[in-house]
């Protein structure tokens, strides 16, 4: 974990709010794994006061790739920061995907959800068997897929709510015929919330290991607030960056 | 170069900077960030008795260069939290502070207690401030005579050094200082959180479950600075300030004020290295203002 002071190297806009960042980062990058994620101070005044959490879309030392999406004030500020600007960068944190070598396995992102899955894939395609499941409510929610469709997957299973892009439909309605079809041993899933339980419904009966990325408020990002909790499924909390933000999919209670 | 020491009468410390309890973790979170031995002393997390889950989520609530909390006191019982001290003091020789809850008075004196035995703790600061665990926010420090019932019973317990944390929501705060002082506290701390509310507008609800929230961070200085004046004027035993503290000038306004020593609490989660940043400043500062020590300048307010 370092307390970094990097340097944005390139900032690009990926039409309608999603936003690709480039950044000089060299101890984080060094140590990424797919998974890990950071804390980000988006203006070097008080204001806003808390960093903002952003998954890690691919580390090549000594560079780290955020791709993130516009919500609120914190990251409207980052999009307009520019290269060469001074970016405190805390990381990397958390927990990552577990690596499952030789095993076949079934990556599901929903949106903004594809960032630590994106990385899993740029690590491990060349190694072992992954299919990608990607969805999103639009076109513009799947602007990665010149860079994945770059990278050796399996298959890649495309689902657009509005029809733009891919089948029509949320992702949830190909699950059963590629679980079927492909039997993948193990799935790891990021996504919104919606997605990610209506995942832990569906996968309940199948003897498959489960994995997914949360996201929650987060005061600091390493365990010292408290403000991440998440309820389990044995009824007590866990600290989403602390625990997280990776978790068996069946440990968490589900809808959260 | 300036001497940093404070004297807080049953003790110096080496620098005035102290990490807040419930934002510094138990001391360990932070050893990748910083040197333990270069802050003045540390408070460690709120302890009750038993553990707590904490409040549902949400906990947090950002609001203009501030934050509003509602986490409950979640974490481990005192039994565990031993066990945790004394692998910290292996690791520091930096004082430990144990901030002490409780859900009654019997609770706080039966903590305070177990503490207090411990060789590993320098002293205690009583939480009989915290907004977060009945419903309305109601606490101990906001009734000076509960607060000298309380403080007077868990000080005959013990023969540690005891800081009794105030609130910022108590009606009459000096009232409660001096029942503190009168009822045995060595130190007094404030500020803990001001009580805030969060709405949703959607919903029509509050943001929290519990209501109520307390906010902290810088938005809270000028507020909290003006309680921290106005108990010092009024109190003969040492005032450690806090409330909103981010820079080495943030540090002397407190003690200018009167306070001896100082807590720095949200700025750790921003910047988890925050007190070395500001204590390399309070040193250049002090150097600017040509300050030989700290007590040149201590309660030296001119009004
Ligand atoms: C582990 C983790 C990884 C993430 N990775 C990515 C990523 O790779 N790309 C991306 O676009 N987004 C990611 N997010 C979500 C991102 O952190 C939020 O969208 C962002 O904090 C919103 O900030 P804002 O100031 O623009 O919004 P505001 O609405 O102004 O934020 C206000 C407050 O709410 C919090 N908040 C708002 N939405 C979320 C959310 N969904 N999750 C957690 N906190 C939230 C903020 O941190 C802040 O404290 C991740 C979140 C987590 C927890
Ligand atoms: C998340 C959080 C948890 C806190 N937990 C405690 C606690 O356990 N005990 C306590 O006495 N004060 C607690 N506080 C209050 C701080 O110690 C401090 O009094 C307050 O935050 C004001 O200082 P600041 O503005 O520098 O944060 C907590 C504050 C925050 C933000
Ligand atoms: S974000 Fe602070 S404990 Fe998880």
């Amino acid at each position: 974990m370092h307390d970094e002071s990097g340097r944005i190297e390139e900032t690009r806009c990926l039409g309608e709010n999603y936003y690709l960042l480039k950044v000089f980062a060299p101890q984080i990058a060094r140590e990424a794994k797919p998974g890990n994620f950071v804390m980000l101070r988006v203006s070097p005044t008080w204001e806003p006061l808390l960093r903002r959490p952003f998954g890690i879309l691919q580390s090549q030392p000594p560079h780290i790739w955020l791709y993130f999406q516009v919500k609120g004030r914190g990251t409207t500020l980052l999009k307009d920061r520019q290269a060469g600007d001074r970016l405190d960068i805390l990381g990397p944190l958390g927990n990552a995907f577990p690596e499952l070598p030789d095993q076949k396995i079934l990556l599901i992102a929903g949106g903004r959800g594809i960032v630590p899955l994106f990385h899993y894939a740029k690590n491990y395609a060349a190694r072992q068997p992954l299919l990608l499941l990607y969805g999103g409510r639009g076109a513009a929610d799947l602007k990665l897929l010149a860079e994945l469709d770059a990278m050796p997957l399996l298959e890649k299973y495309i689902f657009s709510e509005d029809g733009s892009c891919g089948e029509k439909g949320p992702l949830t309605e190909g699950l059963e015929k590629i679980v079927r079809e492909q039997r993948p041993q193990a799935t790891m899933a990021c996504g919104p919330e919606a997605m990610l339980a209506a995942l832990a419904g569906m996968l309940r009966a199948k003897k498959l290991d489960n994995y997914a990325s949360l996201e929650a408020v987060m005061g600091c990002g390493f365990g010292v607030c408290h403000s991440c909790a998440v309820a389990a499924a044995d009824g007590r909390y866990r600290k989403v960056c602390a625990d997280g933000p990776v978790f068996p999919l069946e440990e968490i209670q589900w809808p959260i | 170069m300036a001497d940093l020491s404070v004297d807080l009468g049953f003790c110096r410390l080496k620098n005035p900077l102290i990490p807040a309890s419930g934002t510094f973790g138990y001391g360990e979170e932070f050893v990748p960030f910083m040197d333990l031995d270069i802050i003045g002393a540390l408070v460690l997390k709120g302890i009750y008795r038993n553990a707590r889950p904490g409040n549902p989520p949400p906990r947090l609530f950002e609001t203009p260069a501030g934050l509003l909390n509602s986490i409950g006191l979640a974490g481990p019982g005192a039994d565990e939290l031993q066990g945790v001290i004394r692998r910290l003091s292996a690791t520091t020789r930096t004082p430990i502070i144990v901030n002490v809850c409780g859900q009654d008075d019997a609770e706080f004196a039966e903590v305070a207690g177990i503490f207090a035995a411990m060789p590993e703790v320098a002293m205690l600061e009583l939480n009989i401030s915290c907004p977060n665990i009945k419903r309305g926010g109601a606490c101990p420090a906001q009734d000076e005579k509960h607060t000298y019932r309380l403080v007077k019973r868990v000080k005959e317990n013990i023969a540690k050094p005891l800081i009794v944390k105030l609130s910022p929501n108590a009606a009459d705060i000096v009232a409660v200082a001096r029942a503190a002082q009168e009822a045995g506290a060595d130190a007094l701390s404030l500020v803990n959180t001001f009580l805030g509310l969060a709405v949703d507008l959607e919903k029509r609800r509050p943001v929290f479950a519990n209501t109520l929230a307390g906010l902290s961070g810088p938005a809270i200085k000028p507020l909290a600075l003006r309680l921290v004046w106005e108990v010092c004027r009024q109190v003969r035993i040492p005032v450690i300030g806090m409330g909103g503290i981010t820079s080495g000038k943030d540090v002397l306004e407190y003690i200018l004020v009167g306070a001896s020593a100082v807590q720095i609490g949200t700025v750790n989660f921003c910047e988890p290295a925050a007190a070395v940043r500001i204590l390399a400043e309070l040193e250049k500062e002090m150097e600017k203002l040509r300050l030989n020590n700290l007590n040149e300048i201590k309660g030296k307010l001119a009004v």
